[in-house]
């Protein structure tokens, strides 16, 4: 069993190994430009020096604090409304048309309506994230909500159960592991916008410290925070996958 | 052994668990679907009436009425003291996200009743059917038949005088089948309630039930029903070894064939 897992972390390992060892080889031989393509090991080295002078920690915990609040802003309301919308036909035919419209639009095209409405700076940022997360958030409540087995919902009304006791019951629960793979996937999409946003419209965060270092030319630092984000979108996926597991314990 | 006469609606109830008269069920919609018509049926208190008939004939509709679920389209039905039955719907209701005993318990804390309680009914009836061990166990930890017990646990839980119960034994295998049956016998006669439930088993229904009404093919009527007069206790082999046995079962099967008739 130990040997199995071993060999199921190391096949996961092999292959992103493969691809830096070939990236350092080809950037030693000048296979490519280690102008835009610099060395994996240069890089690691830009990055701790980034981490030691405190820039990329201080740009993570600024993009950190906006994907967060952004995503808790887009992803409880997301949440509620489609499952509200998933069990009752009114709500539904009230939301799905205006949120169908709306989910279509490119999240960016927004941007200037944002800084208009709420000036440039953390409201802005953090509004797009919400509205990027709301609507995944939303479609994939209301979908977990109207598969939920028939079964266990007339289970629930022959006992009697409420409407508030059918959803708290066997809606909520039944929905649970589809809302939390949606919330991965807005976890994603919330990453990529607060990270354009930042191209676009700040001077912190790790996407403008990507930005300029792009603009100076400093490709190792700009890899760092290449890294930053990588590393950081995958903590918080870890994380949801660790909440995902201590919430919904029938899953095991 | 009598065929007996299909029971007509009447002025004045009489003291039936479940009376049932002229019910009529067509689900709406472009395929709209006429699934019972005109449905006549007594259910005698502290019985156990099997429902016997093809697949697709309204016997679901029919529970489900009963349970609240569909609205009937024409016809009148009551159930004695008016309380909601306990329910056993087809294949598998356990809920997948609460433990053995949360699930038994279920009823109970709909019905708002203290922890305390439902933890003490939870655990009195599991261990009535041998699964004191598995009650933190999930659905998915247990074999089908341990899932369908659990099922059946959760409608004795809260003490309704009327179970309706939609074929809960069918996807079992024959031997934990047979002994299910014997925990539902059990269950039912220290509880003394009235069971109303759904089979195409003649076999199940012979070994279950005091009654069998047999429905018709789609739309959903009764044909008829029969006594069973074979004593109680009863288990699957005593039944079988009874000299009216060979009788029950060709009286059932020729109503079922009558169906098509």
């Amino acid at each position: 069993m130990q040997a199995q897992a071993v060999r199921t972390v190391a096949a996961g390992v092999l292959l992103p190994a493969s691809l830096l060892v070939l990236w350092q080889v080809a950037a030693e031989r000048g296979w490519i430009d280690a102008l835009f393509f610099p060395r994996p090991t240069d890089i690691v080295a830009r990055t701790w020096e980034h981490v030691r002078d405190g820039r990329i920690v201080t740009d993570s915990e600024i993009t950190l604090k906006r994907l967060l609040l952004g995503f808790v802003l887009g992803a409880a309301p997301g949440i509620v409304l489609g499952l509200a919308a998933g069990t009752t036909r009114f709500i539904r035919a009230l939301l799905y048309p205006l949120a169908s419209a709306l989910y279509v639009v490119p999240r960016i095209a927004l941007l200037p309506l944002a800084l208009v409405t709420f000036s440039i700076g953390d409201p802005a940022r953090v509004f797009m994230v919400a509205f990027g997360v709301f609507f995944i958030t939303f479609f994939g409540s209301l979908s977990a909500a109207e598969q939920v087995e028939r079964n266990h919902v007339d289970t629930a009304r022959a006992f009697g159960a409420s409407y508030h006791q059918v959803m708290r019951s066997v809606i909520v629960p039944g929905a649970s592991p589809s809302i939390f793979t949606s919330l991965r996937v807005a976890m994603g999409v919330a990453l990529i916008v607060i990270i354009s946003v930042e191209f676009l419209a700040s001077n912190s965060g790790l996407g403008s410290f990507i930005w300029r270092r792009y603009q100076i030319f400093d490709f190792p630092s700009m890899y760092s925070g290449i890294v930053a984000v990588t590393v950081l979108g995958v903590a918080i996926n870890a994380l949801l996958l660790m909440l995902e597991r201590s919430l919904l314990p029938w899953r095991r | 052994m009598t065929i007996l006469v299909r029971p007509r609606a009447r002025a004045s109830w009489s003291p039936h668990a479940v009376e049932i008269a002229g019910l009529s069920v067509r689900y709406p919609g472009p395929g709209s679907v006429l699934a019972l018509e005109g449905l006549d049926l007594a259910v005698a208190a502290g019985s156990f009436h099997a429902i016997l008939g093809p697949s697709g004939c309204g016997k679901s509709t029919l529970l489900k009425v009963l349970g609240g679920l569909v609205r009937a389209t024409a016809g009148e039905w009551r159930i004695a003291g008016g309380r909601r039955p306990a329910y056993v719907p087809q294949g598998n209701s356990c809920f997948p996200w609460l433990t053995a005993e949360a699930n038994v318990a279920y009823g109970l804390w709909v019905q708002g009743r203290p922890r305390r309680e439902r933890r003490a009914v939870a655990r009195a009836l599991l261990a009535s059917l041998g699964l004191q061990e598995f009650a933190e166990s999930y659905p998915h930890q247990l074999s089908e038949g341990m899932r369908q017990r659990v099922a059946i646990a959760r409608a004795f839980a809260v003490n309704a005088p009327l179970l309706i119960m939609d074929e809960p034994l069918s996807a079992l295998d024959f031997q934990t089948k047979i002994q299910v049956q014997g925990e539902l016998l059990r269950l039912w006669s220290d509880r003394q309630a009235t069971v109303l439930y759904v089979t195409h088993d003649i076999d199940e229904a012979l070994t279950l039930a005091d009654r069998v009404s047999v429905l018709s093919g789609r739309p959903g009527r009764l044909l008829g029903t029969i006594e069973v007069p074979f004593p109680r206790p009863r288990s699957y082999r005593d039944v079988r070894n009874q000299p009216g046995y060979p009788d029950a079962f060709r009286q059932l099967f020729e109503l079922l064939e009558e169906r098509s008739a």
